[in-house]
């Protein structure tokens, strides 16, 4: 007997009256969502060489946006292989690639209102370019230096924000931002100029899925009904934990009906199906005022972080396999070109562009100096400043004075900064 | 340095019947020395009109006023209310003054455990006073969010110990949100209200006095209020403060603590001690319910009941107690107790927390510091003990009267 039909002979016994709960006399486990015991299917439009599968509705998006959207998922790579090499020569003290998941993030960009609230994991740099951020303020938060727009040299790289942008600031530890998210999106709920119009986008891997927050967090969008889009990056690694030793269930799309959360599993690596899933689901959530999830499968191409050798957990055949059939790039590449709208002329013209930029990019923000020193001590506290960061700061003012020309760590260190501590140094505080 | 509205207020020693018997401070019977004051009985409490609309650095924030307190009282009014009562008055100004203040935490819908809600969610509708699933980490990461969009969000984690799930939101998010962000993001709006400090018969887990463990998170403040109309002005200004706080209301307070309150919205500053008593010998500094504790063991000093009295030197009773009520434990009010030590040469601090790693440590190092050649005693503490709060022994754990009396007395003998 199907489980379906089982389901529907429960009924013929009433169900609980606490809830709508069937009783049947059939002692049955089960461990699927689907009636079929099948795994959740996952939403494809364009297949691996970029033509639409059979039965697929293509997005109404036109050449402009198309090509948009290409070009920022070209960038991406070519940031990505500046940087890390960068980093590799020891100019950046840390880096993280998105190798592979191009797709996922500039499909899922597209895909939102510019001004609805986006809070990031860390590889979300995609969908905060789309936007708007240009390279330069990309470059001056990764190095820090004195026109920072994010941290002001106080976060690690890669750790970005923008009020302006509605990109929430990125912060290390792991799925903080899920839960905050509920917040923001009953907040937007809360707002008469918001409600029905934006709603709150919260950005996670599979791996930070594991952690408490994203329980609270599911659990409070849909309890305490607030417009809030999961979406889970599922790229099958969280550093060297592959996907299999992170959950046992199917994945995290399975959590979600457990929370009474609309779900959608996605192809990740087809940014036509992201945009497509996410453009709906942002209508379902924010027409419902309720949490929905969306999962989109994906694949970590590149290491995990500048600190990480992937190739100690993972063979290198696998990661060039991956690379080769399913890349997220081409696959939209071959679309386009399909259709007249991408020639190789172009290809080439926009990736030399691009390194130019780039490069330029990268040339500046390197040369610029750390912010001023005294900086170190702002924005800990809004209001009246407490006695004990003034204080704080007059100590280090009065260590700089005295050692800041003769201590060699510090006196070289002093001229990477705007100012050279001049104004800790000579201020009469 | 005595503040002259104190003299307004002398002690006042009420009859045994108003004495509570949970109150760890109170004797069981009447003492052959005369009757001890308690929570109950406390000159700390304002019982008229006049006194309670005069308490020190009292802003009044009606909408549209200006002025000084003064030419402002006429016309107030005050109402007696218990802890409760005025956490929940202070809740309800909040909300009437901010359209965008929500109140949420475990079963605040209903009123709430200790009924600090009560009536809220009718008055302001169930969009503004809501229960949230069973999740700490989820009510502090939401109150952020909410806090993020700017909006006002009041959060209630139902016992101080049940606060460590949200550590890692406190501590590494609502802390550092400002900071790193460059104030393009930040939490200030956030305030997060817990009861604390024992109960009588709270355990471990009913009991805990965790402001020490947030003493190092730089970004957030930590308020703890000893009464009725502290607890309405200090709260108020912790929802309106520009930085995430963390509000400790000791539970014991709830009830017991009673004193006409001002029924208008008012505000008593953040980072500020309160002197309750002057003096010119010793410095007692402490928060929350052990400021009980220490009024009792400054007229045990005075005035020992005679079990006592071979243990108190006569040559010590006259001695004057300066009592500082600390208020604010991050950023605390070091002008104020350094002044205060600088003159006294001798310091005792009592609070219900252990000792190690606790609020005391921290005040006496930087006290040691500052007040190295003024100290005529080492810095005494007096504290809960490096357990956790045991049950059956809770009358030996916390530092009662008769052991600040003790640490008193040692002081002043050193």
């Amino acid at each position: 007997m199907s489980y379906a039909r089982s389901l529907s002979m429960q009924h013929e016994h009433g169900h609980l009256p606490s809830s709508q709960s069937p009783i049947t006399p059939k002692l049955q486990f089960f461990n699927s969502v689907t009636t079929d015991g099948q795994q959740i299917p996952t939403y494809r439009v364009l297949d691996g060489v970029g033509k639409p599968i059979e039965g697929a509705t293509l997005p109404e998006i036109g050449e402009d946006v198309a090509r948009r959207m290409y070009e920022n998922m070209v960038q991406l790579p070519i940031i990505d292989n500046l940087m890390y090499n960068v980093q590799r020569q020891g100019k950046l003290a840390f880096y993280m690639t998105h190798y592979g998941e191009e797709a996922t993030l500039i499909g899922s960009a597209a895909a939102l209102a510019l001004d609805d609230e986006v809070l990031g994991q860390y590889r979300e740099l995609g969908v905060l370019m789309w936007r708007g951020f240009t390279l330069d303020d990309m470059m001056n938060s990764c190095f820090g230096n004195c026109e920072d727009p994010c941290s002001r040299g106080k976060q690690m790289p890669m750790h970005f924000g923008s009020r302006a942008h509605h990109f929430h600031m990125i912060s290390s530890p792991l799925a903080t931002q899920i839960p905050q998210a509920a917040g923001v999106g009953f907040a937007i709920k809360r707002d008469p100029a918001r409600r029905g119009r934006n709603c709150a986008v919260v950005y996670f891997g599979e791996g930070a899925a594991s952690e408490g927050d994203f329980h609270a967090g599911m659990l409070f969008a849909s309890t305490i009904p607030s417009p809030t889009l999961f979406i889970a990056r599922n790229n099958g690694f969280a550093i060297s934990t592959p996907a299999t030793e992170q959950y046992y269930g199917d994945g995290i799309a399975a959590r979600g009906p457990g929370y009474g959360v609309h779900t959608i599993r996605v192809d990740g690596n087809d940014v036509l199906a992201v945009y497509n899933a996410i453009k709906e689901a942002r209508t379902l959530c924010i027409d419902e005022g309720r949490a929905v999830l969306v999962e989109a499968m994906t694949y970590r191409v590149g290491h995990h972080s500048t600190s990480d050798d992937s190739f100690a957990y993972r063979p290198r055949q696998e990661v060039e396999d991956r690379k080769r059939l399913d890349n997220p790039i081409a696959r939209f590449r071959l679309f386009l070109e399909a259709r007249g709208w991408w020639s190789a002329d172009e290809e080439n013209a926009l990736r030399a562009r691009l390194k130019d930029e780039v490069m330029s990019a990268f040339r500046r923000a390197e040369a610029l100096p750390k912010p001023e020193l005294k900086e170190m001590f702002d924005n800990v506290y809004g209001g009246e400043e407490p006695w004990s960061i003034r204080e704080q700061r007059e100590e280090l003012s009065r260590l700089l004075k005295k050692y800041g020309n003769v201590w060699e760590p510090w006196r070289s260190e002093l001229q990477k900064h705007k100012g050279a501590g001049k104004e800790l140094m000579e201020d009469s505080q | 340095m005595i503040p002259p509205s104190f003299r307004r207020f002398p002690l006042r020693y009420a009859s045994a019947r108003n004495i509570r018997r949970w109150n760890s401070t109170v004797t069981e019977s009447h003492p052959a020395g005369g009757h001890l004051p308690s929570v109950a009985t406390s000159s700390f409490l304002c019982t008229t009109r006049d006194a309670a609309l005069r308490p020190r650095g009292i802003t009044w924030t009606d909408e549209g006023e200006m002025g000084s307190t003064d030419n402002l009282i006429p016309g107030r009014d005050t109402r007696k209310m218990n802890m409760y009562q005025a956490v929940r008055d202070a809740l309800s100004h909040a909300m009437m003054r901010d359209d965008t203040a929500v109140v949420f935490g475990e079963d605040v819908a209903f009123g709430g455990v200790f009924r600090c809600t009560m009536g809220l969610a009718e008055e302001f509708g169930k969009e503004r006073v809501f229960n949230t699933p069973l999740s700490e980490q989820g009510i502090a990461g939401f109150g952020i969010g909410i806090a993020a969009m700017g909006h006002t969000a009041i959060a209630e984690i139902q016992f101080a110990d049940y606060i460590f799930p949200a550590f890692d939101q406190i501590v590494n998010e609502a802390a550092k949100y400002r900071f790193r962000s460059s104030g393009q993001f930040q939490a200030g709006t956030l305030t997060i209200r817990c009861p604390s400090m024992a109960v009588g018969h709270g355990g471990h887990y009913h009991s805990q006095s965790p402001e020490g463990f947030f003493m190092g998170a730089a970004g957030i403040k930590i308020v703890i209020p000893r009464s009725p109309i502290q607890a309405k002005g200090l709260l108020l200004s912790s929802i309106r403060d520009p930085n995430p706080v963390i509000f400790m209301e000791p539970k014991i307070l709830y009830r017991s603590s009673v004193e006409q309150v001002p029924l208008d919205d008012y505000q008593l500053p953040l980072g500020r001690a309160e002197t309750l008593v002057s003096g010119s010998d010793l410095t007692l500094l402490s928060w929350g319910t052990p400021i009980y504790h220490c009024e009792t063991a400054m007229h045990m000093l005075s005035t020992p009941p005679d079990a006592l009295a071979s243990h108190i030197p006569s040559s010590l009773r006259s001695a004057k107690i300066e009592l500082i009520d600390l208020r604010t434990i991050l950023p605390w009010d070091i002008e104020t107790v350094v002044e205060s030590v600088s003159r006294t040469g001798r310091l005792v601090i009592v609070h219900e927390a252990g000792r190690i790693g606790g609020v005391g440590a921290e005040i006496s190092a930087e006290i040691q510091k500052r007040c190295f050649l003024k100290l005529n005693a080492p810095v005494m503490l007096v504290t809960g003990w490096d357990t956790p709060v045991p049950m059956q022994f809770e009358k030996f754990y916390v530092p009662d009267a008769l052991r600040v009396v003790d640490a008193v007395v040692e002081t002043l003998s050193y």
